[in-house]
């Protein structure tokens, strides 16, 4: 499988590293960029600080390449937190402005449901992931999408919906757990 | 109220707060408080981890975008320069790791040869830099030239911080000494007064800095490791 050979290759090369390989950090750009490109981009949604941020996701391998352990993790979910977090981040510090169009339950649900499908096609662990977001309440799926993919905070998710923030947090911190449960009681 | 959070659930608060994290959703001082907390808390981290485990296969639903050719090549420039290759055994870390060793050894022995009789005035100074259970450095004070030789033993050092030397009089400040390098020793030329102070009892520290040094002339990093100046 193309899968596992990647994930193989990056863990060799995320073990390379530590010991100053430069090749492997070029190896593990590579392999990865595209992706964590498309991850960052999503969430600025600007080229320009989108490339900022993407080189300083590869420092920041570089820097912690010693703390990733295959035995823990798969090599791509920790690439992409870095990816995600260093995203986040750059939101945060204020000099973009984060997605605020306002969301409309309803509509994102159909959206939600044809990626469902795609995502049966790339791999177990989405097909899981996808059923299980499949079984949340349209609202909480929504609240969940902006977080994830626009970076959105309980703030702006509640301005987006038009909800209160109590609200808010309560359908997202209701949807984290019974998502956990549903993936904990699907597990392979 | 009916928009209160709801604690039924059988979460625990700092596994929701891990959720939280790892979504992305929380903002300011929250999201650095639990930033911070994934540094510093092992169990915390696990708790994060797991939830990227459970979030990252939604990436898959991003499309994949090449970055710009020339990123890559902006990325290779800034890494830190890769280590010269060492040649003399003068630049051997291994030779000063043993040399560092031994002369700490033969340091401990004159000691007790000296502790019978007095210690004579403007004899070397010398202090065996350790913290955590290890020995970084050991640096020698020559008092009549006003130097001070530091030699690297068990330093590994990371790619952003450079390891800055201290002098801390008794009941004093910090006094900043200068740089050293993880790779090989290093000579310090120190003034005068300077040399008084480290005669007097002195301790000697070693705080990982910026690059530079530390901007403000106190430690601004991690002190990694102390150790008395002792007179041979």
């Amino acid at each position: 499988l193309d899968l596992e050979a990647n994930r193989a290759l990056l863990v060799a090369a995320l073990g390379r590293i530590p010991a100053g390989d430069r090749t492997a950090l070029q190896t593990v750009y590579r392999l990865t960029s595209a992706k964590l490109f498309g991850v960052v981009l999503r969430i600025l949604g600007e080229r320009s600080e989108a490339e900022d941020v993407l080189q300083d996701v590869y420092l920041t391998v570089w820097r912690k390449a010693g703390d990733f352990d295959a035995a823990r993790a798969s090599p791509m979910t920790w690439l992409i937190a870095i990816a995600r977090n260093r995203a986040i981040d750059r939101l945060r510090a204020g000099r973009i402005a984060s997605r605020m169009e306002p969301i409309d339950a309803a509509a994102e649900i159909a959206d939600g449901a044809a990626s469902a499908e795609s995502a049966l096609a790339s791999g177990e662990a989405s097909a899981r992931l996808a059923g299980c977001l499949g079984t949340l309440a349209g609202h909480e799926q929504t609240a969940l999408r902006g977080a994830f993919f626009d970076g959105n905070t309980y703030e702006e998710l509640a301005q987006r919906m038009s909800v209160p923030l109590g609200t808010m947090k309560s359908w997202i911190r209701r949807a984290m757990i019974k998502l956990k449960a549903c993936l904990e009681s699907n597990e392979p | 109220v009916s928009d209160a959070i709801d604690h039924s659930g059988r979460l625990p608060e700092d596994e929701l707060l891990a959720a939280e994290y790892a979504l992305g959703v929380l903002g300011g001082a929250e999201r650095e408080a639990a930033a911070h907390r994934v540094t510093r808390e092992p169990a915390f981290a696990a708790m994060v981890a797991a939830w990227d485990e459970r979030l990252a296969p939604w990436a898959g639903e991003i499309a994949e975008v090449a970055p710009p050719p020339q990123l890559w090549d902006r990325i290779a420039t800034a890494l830190p320069p890769p280590q010269p290759a060492r040649a003399s055994l003068w630049d051997s870390l291994a030779f000063w790791r043993v040399f560092a060793l031994a002369s700490a050894l033969a340091a401990a022995c004159l000691a007790v040869v000296i502790y019978l009789g007095a210690a004579r005035p403007g004899a070397p100074l010398v202090a065996a830099i350790e913290g955590g259970g290890q020995r970084s450095f050991v640096a020698t004070v020559d008092v009549r030239r006003g130097t001070i030789a530091v030699v690297p033993a068990a330093f590994t050092g990371d790619a952003t911080r450079v390891p800055e030397l201290w002098l801390i009089p008794p009941g004093g400040k910090p006094l900043p000494v200068g740089l050293l390098n993880g790779d090989k020793p290093v000579v310090i030329a120190i003034p005068a007064a300077l040399v008084a102070q480290a005669a007097g009892g002195a301790t000697l520290a070693v705080s990982l800095e910026p690059p530079g040094g530390s901007p403000t002339g106190a430690p601004t990093g991690p002190v990694i490791g102390a150790g008395k100046l002792t007179a041979l």
